[in-house]
């Protein structure tokens, strides 16, 4: 038996083998592996940028229902109604604080509840992601995981699990790539009444949008 | 213009994928040995392949990206497991049927060359599955195991000499007759 005999009898061991899966499938799969991707990916840009060791970024689709039947809704909202509200903090029994953000804004409104359920915390939805009274906290990217989790349309947060003098730092990410709207794509839902003029932007199309989080010093000027 | 560049992208990378998954999957399954395991390490190749398509597309030789890609993750899902990859003791592997005539009905793999291979060393398994079944050359077989090109020789050498010794009284055999 001479070597190209042998390499055709191995070949041919497995010849019946053929791969079932749709191509299809294997797409989706890896839209969600390139959505994984950029947890970390997000958090060496933050370092770069804003002098924050660490963030983490996920996609939070704009078009669910911002009321979930265990929350409270947004300030001002229906809680009867299910629609479309920028964010909805819900705090739960274990203590987690769950974030549901829709669109971005009101992010001052947002710190505010947050700081209100005992998190220390500060909110940018423009601008520099960390104002000049905040400093960047280095954690590893398992305490930030402890921390936060993105779940799939909702923000988990753990404040026991928070590094003791530490706060959370939640801002968006617009340097995230994702395509841009157009300015006419409507909106779904109503947005709170008073809130900012439509941003355009990922977040309020029901296309997925950036959020980012990370670690920073507590302090009064801060977190609250 | 970006959606068409999007939609030309996944018709690219489907025709990647139908031209190449066969071919990777089979070299997946003679590298490790486990129809199962290997069809789960290789869809997850393709999924971080699209996932990195603008990378990958321009790869030398894209699948071979994606059979080191699910070989690393055949080693990072052991690593996480803690514990071995089943793979059949000889003893019970020359215990398997044999199949009917030569080669491998659809679905199935030849029993008889597939013992023999998983009595291989590991290494000398994969490159086997490198050279022989994704037909790679020396050089980029060496790159994807992360070996110099001499010892892809090597180990070649000696895989087709332990094959030939299990295999060649069977395959002359079943030529006669």
């Amino acid at each position: 038996m001479n070597d190209t005999e042998l390499s055709t009898a191995v070949r041919d061991s497995v010849a019946g083998i053929h791969s079932a899966t749709p191509v299809g499938q294997i797409i989706t799969r890896g839209r969600a592996v390139r959505a994984r991707r950029r947890i970390p990916a997000a958090a060496g840009a933050l370092t770069v940028a804003a002098g924050t060791a660490l963030a983490v970024t996920a996609l939070l689709p704009s078009g669910q229902p911002a009321l979930r039947p265990s929350g409270h809704p947004a300030p001002g909202s229906d809680p009867a109604a299910v629609r479309l509200a920028a964010w909805t903090v819900v705090r739960q029994a274990n203590g987690d604080i769950d974030v549901t953000i829709n669109q971005l804004k009101d992010p001052s409104g947002l710190q505010a509840t947050l700081r209100a359920d005992g998190l220390p915390a500060t909110v940018s939805f423009s601008g520099p992601a960390l104002s000049s009274a905040c400093q960047a906290y280095a954690a590893s990217m398992d305490t930030l995981r402890a921390v936060a989790q993105f779940q799939a349309t909702y923000l988990a947060i753990d404040p026991s699990a928070l590094p003791s003098g530490t706060g959370v730092a939640i801002f968006d990410d617009p340097g995230a790539g994702l395509p841009s709207p157009s300015a006419n794509t409507p909106t779904h839902g109503n947005p709170p009444s008073g809130s900012q003029p439509h941003r355009p932007g990922p977040l309020a199309t029901g296309l997925n949008g950036p959020l980012a989080v990370g670690l920073v010093y507590a302090s009064p000027q801060c977190t609250g | 213009m970006r959606w068409m560049g999007v939609r030309t992208q996944q018709l690219d990378f489907a025709e990647f994928y139908r031209s190449a998954a066969d071919e990777c999957l089979r070299t997946v399954l003679v590298s490790i040995g486990d129809q199962d395991t290997a069809r789960e390490l290789v869809d997850e190749a393709f999924a971080r392949a699209w996932a990195s398509w603008r990378t990958v597309s321009r790869h030398p030789a894209p699948e071979a990206w994606v059979v080191r890609t699910a070989l690393n993750a055949g080693i990072s899902r052991w690593r996480r497991r803690r514990r071995e990859v089943p793979v059949p003791h000889p003893a019970m592997v020359t215990d398997l049927p044999a199949a009917s005539g030569a080669g491998a009905s659809a679905g199935q793999v030849d029993p008889r060359i597939m013992a023999a291979l998983l009595r291989l060393p590991e290494r000398q398994r994969q490159v086997v599955a490198l050279r022989l079944i994704l037909d790679l050359d020396t050089a980029r077989t060496a790159e994807v195991l992360g070996i110099a090109p001499g010892t892809v020789m090597a180990h070649l050498g000696r895989a087709m000499a332990a094959l030939r010794h299990e295999l060649q009284p069977e395959l002359q055999q079943e030529n006669r007759s």
